[in-house]
């Protein structure tokens, strides 16, 4: 036979046809990979504990329901959010070190305004457990806490001295940022669901928190922050000079306040600035006097752009001394100020320099920060200067009295007061169910370390499925960022500041649902699997299959090697290795 | 249609007539320009393949595989470092026998870096079971382009068409396309027959073999390459018989009474033609043997033009480190069973390492050396070295 007819007995290339499972290449792994969801910065940044790569993955794909479902999870008013919210957990997002961060305010705001157009219910009441729990305050601490525990099965009373609900909200932000419209129907919301308003009621003098507290269960009071912090300078009783929220009020009540022609606005908050842009709507010519210089300003830089770009004027490093006028206010004396060390407060201190000088006006608004007024709260209620002390989840020391919003001792915003009313009605649950919330460890409900407790953690939600959530709070660093393109934010257009003058219609506009889509694309959904399938696609043994029992996928321990592929692809850093024993 | 276009355009000419389906590839000079001219014609619709992008040529080649496996005609192009890192899939298309084609443009070896030619980078792949062809000319690298698509399927073996780095690559001359639909009536649809990923019909291929079977797969892969020899001239004739341009293994150059023949590969045949032009004008007894293939090494074709020859020079553009050229070794292993009356003495030359010009000069020095030493020295001459 010829060398090459030479025949063997085996085809060309090895044939198997029996399945490649029965080498269990798993047995070689000295690592194996941990699908994790760790928690994103912005989650752990939002005050109100919401679960932001959750609803931002969902309204990536169209589906606003769900997405505004998995924000009532945590906070009854998304509308409100997206507008007047600073959006702290815009500073946190880790796009930013990609490009620019996500607009989530305006993903937020889209949500609440889409539910609202489309009439959507709350979802999920539990039935009533035959408890009542009484809320002081209709303001965002106490329709946090009402919403929570409505939907927790408590009959939710509220009392608050005002004839409507919102409390700040409809009383301290101008419908400019916050149309009444928007406010209403979310708060209408709170109504459907059952929740006893009684408006025009105030605790202590129309009814005793004695009678209150033996009429109900528990008690919630967040009665926020009314007081205007005292200038500590004479002739403040001259005509002319109003304190912020009493002007903002006024503003709100439709009033048209006399205010002059000529103001000034002392302090450099965001309630300065909501003074001062309201003020140039009634057609007032206005200067912010500020002891610091704009860097120290505590107001929010886009507020502080947009003052600029209606006209409002800035008087830096200037405090002042006195009034002058006769029974109407004619001008204010002031001291100029030089910056100094750093102070608690992480800012340059002002120092006086002894040089004064005076400007005029013919009136003034005084918005230097607001207190508790102390008489206000229960006689019985242990408190500092007005500051209630509360445990981490506002129960006092009374045991059937909570606190919550601008009463205890957390920032003055409407964002952190809804979460507070989220903590005290857990806490509340948990207190009237003889449960001992320390042993529960309310940390392991925290979005990472810091964060605020999430209702969805604790209750788990179809929405936006986590598992084995970690409190570890994922980096830009710690990230695959390859797989995302770069794409600019969002911008939203602002009405032109001629147009904005002429009222307090909203001064920004409404994007497109196409714009709105794409920006939350633009979120990484940092730590959080969203099934994009890199695992599955990348893994050199087949080992990662979709979890058959739902959502992701799982990693076959009998063939997975070890080799951490997976991980290093996982886009999101929603997986990790672990070496094993 | 004559166009003037180089060599990594000719190459890129070929795979495209070849409707080449799955291209893979890794950028890398002197290859790059392949890649980019398909993928330009890709954009004119001149070509119709998926390209795969991939983060290295061992990538680059297992995709080629999977390809070949999926059914598909695969193709890849690169050289030195490249061809290096391909190594071990190199091995791995052999034994799935999968008839991947690879245009590798010989370039030298790092360190140092050189991006210029020599062919340590594929004489280096000698035992990876790849059937290697060197060429001469542009045309030559178009027409082997389309012939190795049919000896590789035709064998289920994978092909390397190798040309020389920028004396081919980047150097352009006047070449014959050939008409598409003539390319396709000679290189049919690659048809896998039964060996192919079947997604109806679920199998492993190349998975683990005992020791009792392992050698039969082996000897089939060796029995093949015996047979590609045939195979190879098969298609050489068939493409001449309907292109016009004929090519071969072994190839001699006015060798009949040649005192000293001179056995080369690649680029280095076209300067020998016209240094033994010059040298037979002199009235100089030159002859050139080119040959084509290194693996498989057509061995009774060289014996059959050197029998009785009485000195053969050996111009390696190659070294093995610690021995000699390889087209040494093989042309003297294979001349090594001749009577010693017919066996011709061999003398080893390594020349134009890293891309330094072998020119007319060059091989006119070494036929005179040739022909002045009465034996050859005990290790090859290293030609054009500024030793001091």
């Amino acid at each position: 036979m010829k060398y090459t007819e030479k025949q063997v007995n085996v085809p060309l290339c090895a044939i198997s046809t029996t399945s490649g499972l029965v080498n269990k290449t798993g047995t070689w792994k000295f690592a194996e990979p941990l699908f994790v969801d760790r928690t994103s910065p912005c989650n752990q940044q939002c005050p109100a504990g919401e679960d932001i790569t959750g609803y931002m993955y969902l309204a990536g794909q169209g589906r606003f329901e769900e997405a505004w479902r998995l924000i009532m999870e945590e906070n009854p008013f998304p509308a409100i959010m997206g507008r007047v919210c600073f959006h702290t957990c815009e500073e946190q997002c880790n796009r930013k070190d990609h490009d620019e961060a996500v607009s989530i305010h305006t993903v937020e705001c889209f949500i609440g305004d889409y539910a609202l157009s489309h009439g959507l219910t709350i979802p999920g009441i539990q039935p009533e457990k035959g408890k009542k729990v009484a809320i002081v305050g209709a303001g965002p601490g106490g329709m946090s806490a009402a919403y929570h525990l409505k939907r927790m099965g408590y009959a939710s009373t509220i009392f608050d001295s005002h004839q409507s609900p919102g409390g700040i909200m409809r009383y301290g932000i101008p419908s400019y940022r916050l149309p009444n419209t928007i406010l209403d129907g979310e708060i209408s919301r709170l109504y459907d669901i059952g929740i006893e308003f009684n408006m025009g009621v105030r605790v202590g003098k129309d009814i005793t928190w004695d009678s209150l507290e033996s009429q109900f269960d528990a008690v919630f009071i967040a009665i926020g922050a009314w007081e205007e912090t005292n200038l500590g300078i004479g002739g403040i009783n001259t005509k002319g000079i109003f304190n912020a929220l009493e002007f903002l009020h006024e503003i709100n009540l439709d009033k048209n306040p006399k205010i002059g022609k000529k103001i000034a606005v002392i302090g450099g908050g965001n309630s300065a600035i909501d003074c001062a842009r309201s003020s140039r709507r009634l057609g007032a010519e206005v200067t912010i006097v500020y002891r610091r210089t704009e860097k120290e300003m505590p107001a929010h830089p886009e507020e502080i752009e947009m003052a600029k770009e209606e006209g409002v004027q800035f008087l830096f490093l200037a405090a002042p001394q006195g009034i002058s006028g006769n029974g109407h206010i004619t001008g204010i004396k002031l001291e100029k100020m030089a910056l100094g060390d750093v102070d608690d407060s992480g800012r340059r201190r002002p120092l006086p320099t002894g040089e004064t000088f005076a400007i005029d006006c013919d009136g003034m608004i005084i918005a230097i920060g607001e207190a508790t007024h102390v008489p206000d709260l229960p006689p019985f209620i242990s408190q500092k200067r007005g500051v209630v002390s509360t445990d981490q989840m506002g129960h006092t020391d009374h045991s059937k009295i909570f606190a919550g919003g601008d009463i205890i001792d957390i920032p003055h915003t409407i964002t952190h007061a809804i979460g507070s009313g989220k903590r005290a009605a857990i806490a509340i649950d948990r207190f009237l169910a003889g449960r001992n919330l320390d042993e529960e460890g309310p940390d392991q409900f925290r979005w990472g370390e810091n964060g605020n407790v999430s209702m969805g953690l604790i209750n788990g939600t179809a929405l936006f499925p986590r598992r084995n959530t970690s409190s570890e709070v994922i980096a830009h660093k710690d990230m695959n960022t390859f797989y995302f393109d770069h794409r600019p934010r969002l911008e939203i257009t602002r009405v032109p500041a001629k147009e904005r003058l002429q009222g307090f219609q909203e001064v920004v506009t409404t994007p497109s649902q196409e714009e709105v889509v794409s920006e939350a694309q633009r979120c990484f959904n940092c730590g959080s699997c969203t099934e994009c399938g890199n695992c599955y696609i990348f893994c050199p043994d087949s080992a990662i299959k979709k979890d058959p029992d739902g959502y992701g996928f799982i990693s076959d321990m009998d063939y997975c090697k070890g080799c951490g592929i997976c991980v290093n692809e996982c886009p999101r850093g929603a997986m990790k290795m672990k070496f094993m024993e | 249609m004559k166009k003037v276009i180089t060599g990594n355009v000719a190459v890129a000419y070929g795979a495209m007539l070849s409707d080449v389906q799955v291209v893979a590839a890794y950028p890398i000079t002197p290859q790059t320009t392949i890649i980019e001219e398909l993928a330009s014609m890709q954009a004119e619709s001149m070509a119709d393949f998926d390209y795969i992008r991939v983060e290295s040529e061992h990538s680059a080649m297992a995709a080629c595989i999977g390809a070949s496996m999926g059914g598909a005609r695969a193709f890849t192009a690169t050289c030195g470092q490249g061809l290096f890192l391909m190594h071990e899939m190199l091995h791995y298309a052999t034994g799935a026998r999968t008839p991947v084609v690879l245009a590798n443009v010989n370039r030298a070896a790092a360190a140092p870096w050189s991006i210029w030619s020599d062919q340590t980078d594929s004489v280096s792949q000698r035992e990876t079971g790849w059937i290697q062809l060197y060429c001469e000319g542009n045309q030559e690298v178009l027409d082997t382009t389309i012939m190795a698509f049919k000896i590789a399927e035709t064998l289920r073996l994978p092909a390397m068409v190798i040309l020389d780095a920028f004396f081919l690559s980047h150097t352009s001359e006047p070449i014959e396309i050939p008409d598409r639909e003539e390319v396709r009536r000679f290189l049919p649809v690659f048809d896998p027959g039964d060996l192919w990923l079947d997604p109806e019909n679920p199998r492993t291929f190349g998975s683990i073999c005992m020791p009792n079977v392992y050698m039969e797969f082996r000897w089939q892969i060796q029995r093949d390459m015996e047979k590609a020899k045939g195979i190879i001239n098969d298609v050489h004739e068939e493409f001449g018989e309907m292109f016009g341009r004929r090519y071969h293994q072994v190839e001699g150059y006015r060798t009949d009474d040649a005192d000293v023949v001179m056995v080369v590969s690649g680029t280095v045949a076209s300067t020998g033609r016209e240094a033994i032009d010059i040298l037979r004008e002199e009235g100089k007894k030159a002859g050139m043997v080119k040959v084509k293939t290194l693996r498989p090494f057509p061995r009774e074709e060289v014996i059959a033009t050197l029998k009785g020859k009485k000195k053969v020079a050996v111009i390696d553009r190659n070294f093995s480190p610690g021995a000699t050229g390889i087209w040494a070794q093989e042309i003297k292993s294979a001349l090594y069973e001749l009577p010693e009356h017919e066996r011709p003495l061999i003398y080893g030359y390594i020349a134009g390492l890293g891309g330094r010009d072998i020119s007319v000069n060059t091989i006119e020095e070494i036929y005179r050396k040739t022909l002045r030493d009465d034996r050859p020295d005990d290790v090859d001459i290293w030609i054009g070295v500024n030793y001091v």
